[in-house]
């Protein structure tokens, strides 16, 4: 070893803390099912509200490898990725972008169905299943808990994704996610980080705007 | 002759087996219904008491529901309604074969939503808001006990 490589940073400190917290409560959020901790599971449903709420305002105001306009590419520049011949990639790849906003919708659209979901003796009830009768929550109740099969399978492929990645590119993608750095490239481009205030900012309008929405409506 | 004597007996053992089998179906699917509208008339009551001024109209017609019923529950359970009838019902064995504690379960009910009921007529918003966890209690009690889980 001729010393470590000079690395740089390509995670901002947000985009790696809502990652890991998914990470944790998503099978959270399946265990509390299992368990019949429906209590646990609506508290937890909500902060993951406030979560996905959180990085979709990041992706307007943070960090540029945060930023949708910084990964949200085209289907050419897609296409040209798979061919091999996009160049250098820094920060999520152009298919990686598409699989981040589908991954958000994805999650977004299973919290929604449990916020108006009950259970069969409406005694565990959505924060929001009052706007709707007793035959329509559990419909979404059903939805909910079919949904979590799509949930399951974006999950499936993102770690699909990643082995691949390790294994056939040499490439690995979970360190970075935790440190922050990933070794420099050559073309010499790094995080072009976000002003710090942003981070309580961002994380308060996100507590705001959960609120407003379980409370308030 | 023999045969047709044979025959006729079968058919009739077989009659009387899907006509004993029959009567529980019904009855089943009747319970069913009631246990969905109590569960109903109770999200309908959490959906007023959620907000800050609680519509006591749309409130009492659910707790008197949600009383009757708490004084037919015990009725619904004739013997043979269980999983024996061959219909999908999640009743356990266990009402039947230990029929006082679920007399018992069944008393707690009746208590907890005359008590709801009672505050309902009154218009006493605290009061209802005071009795709603023993009747959440009771159903929820009872589930655990004489219930079989849904999948």
């Amino acid at each position: 070893m001729s010393g470590a490589a000079p690395k740089v940073r390509i995670w901002d400190l947000p985009v790696r803390l809502f990652h890991w917290s998914i990470v944790l409560i998503v099978p959270a959020m399946w265990a509390t099912h299992e368990l019949d901790r429906m209590d646990l599971h609506i508290l937890l449903g909500q902060i993951l509200l406030g979560l996905v709420l959180f990085r979709l305002i990041w992706g307007l105001i943070g960090g540029s490898t945060a930023r949708f306009s910084g990964f949200v590419r085209g289907p050419r520049a897609v296409a040209r990725y798979l061919r091999g011949r996009g160049g250098p990639i820094f920060g999520h790849n152009p298919l990686g972008g598409w699989s981040v906003l589908l991954m958000l919708l994805v999650l977004l659209t299973q919290i929604g169905l449990g916020l108006f979901a009950s259970d069969e003796d409406a005694l565990y009830e959505g924060p929001l299943s009052h706007l709707v009768s007793y035959d329509s929550a559990r419909t979404l109740a059903h939805r909910h808990e079919t949904f979590f099969y799509v949930l399951l399978a974006l999950i499936a492929v993102h770690i699909a994704a990643i082995l691949y990645h390790r294994l056939v590119r040499r490439d690995d993608l979970i360190t970075p996610m935790v440190t922050g750095r990933r070794a420099a490239g050559e073309d010499g481009r790094a995080l072009a980080p976000a002003p710090l205030w942003r981070f309580p900012l961002a994380a308060a309008l996100a507590a705001g705007a959960t609120l407003a929405i379980v409370q308030l409506l | 002759m023999k045969h047709i004597l044979l025959g006729a007996a079968a058919l009739a053992a077989v009659a009387t087996a899907a006509y004993a089998g029959r009567p529980a179906a019904p009855v089943i699917q009747a319970r069913q219904a009631n246990y969905k509208q109590m569960a109903a008339a109770m999200k309908g009551i959490n959906d007023q008491l959620r907000g800050g001024s609680p519509d006591l109209a749309a409130i009492r017609p659910r707790a008197a529901l949600l009383a009757n019923y708490g004084v037919q529950v015990l009725r619904w359970f004739p013997h043979g309604s269980g999983p024996e009838a061959g219909v999908t019902t999640r009743a356990r064995p266990e009402i039947w074969s230990d029929w006082p504690g679920f007399e018992r379960a069944g008393a707690r009910l009746l208590v907890a939503a005359r008590a709801v009921n009672r505050a309902a007529r009154a218009g006493d918003v605290a009061a209802l808001r005071a009795a709603m966890p023993a009747l959440r209690q009771a159903c929820s009690a009872c589930h655990d006990d004489y219930r079989a889980p849904e999948h």
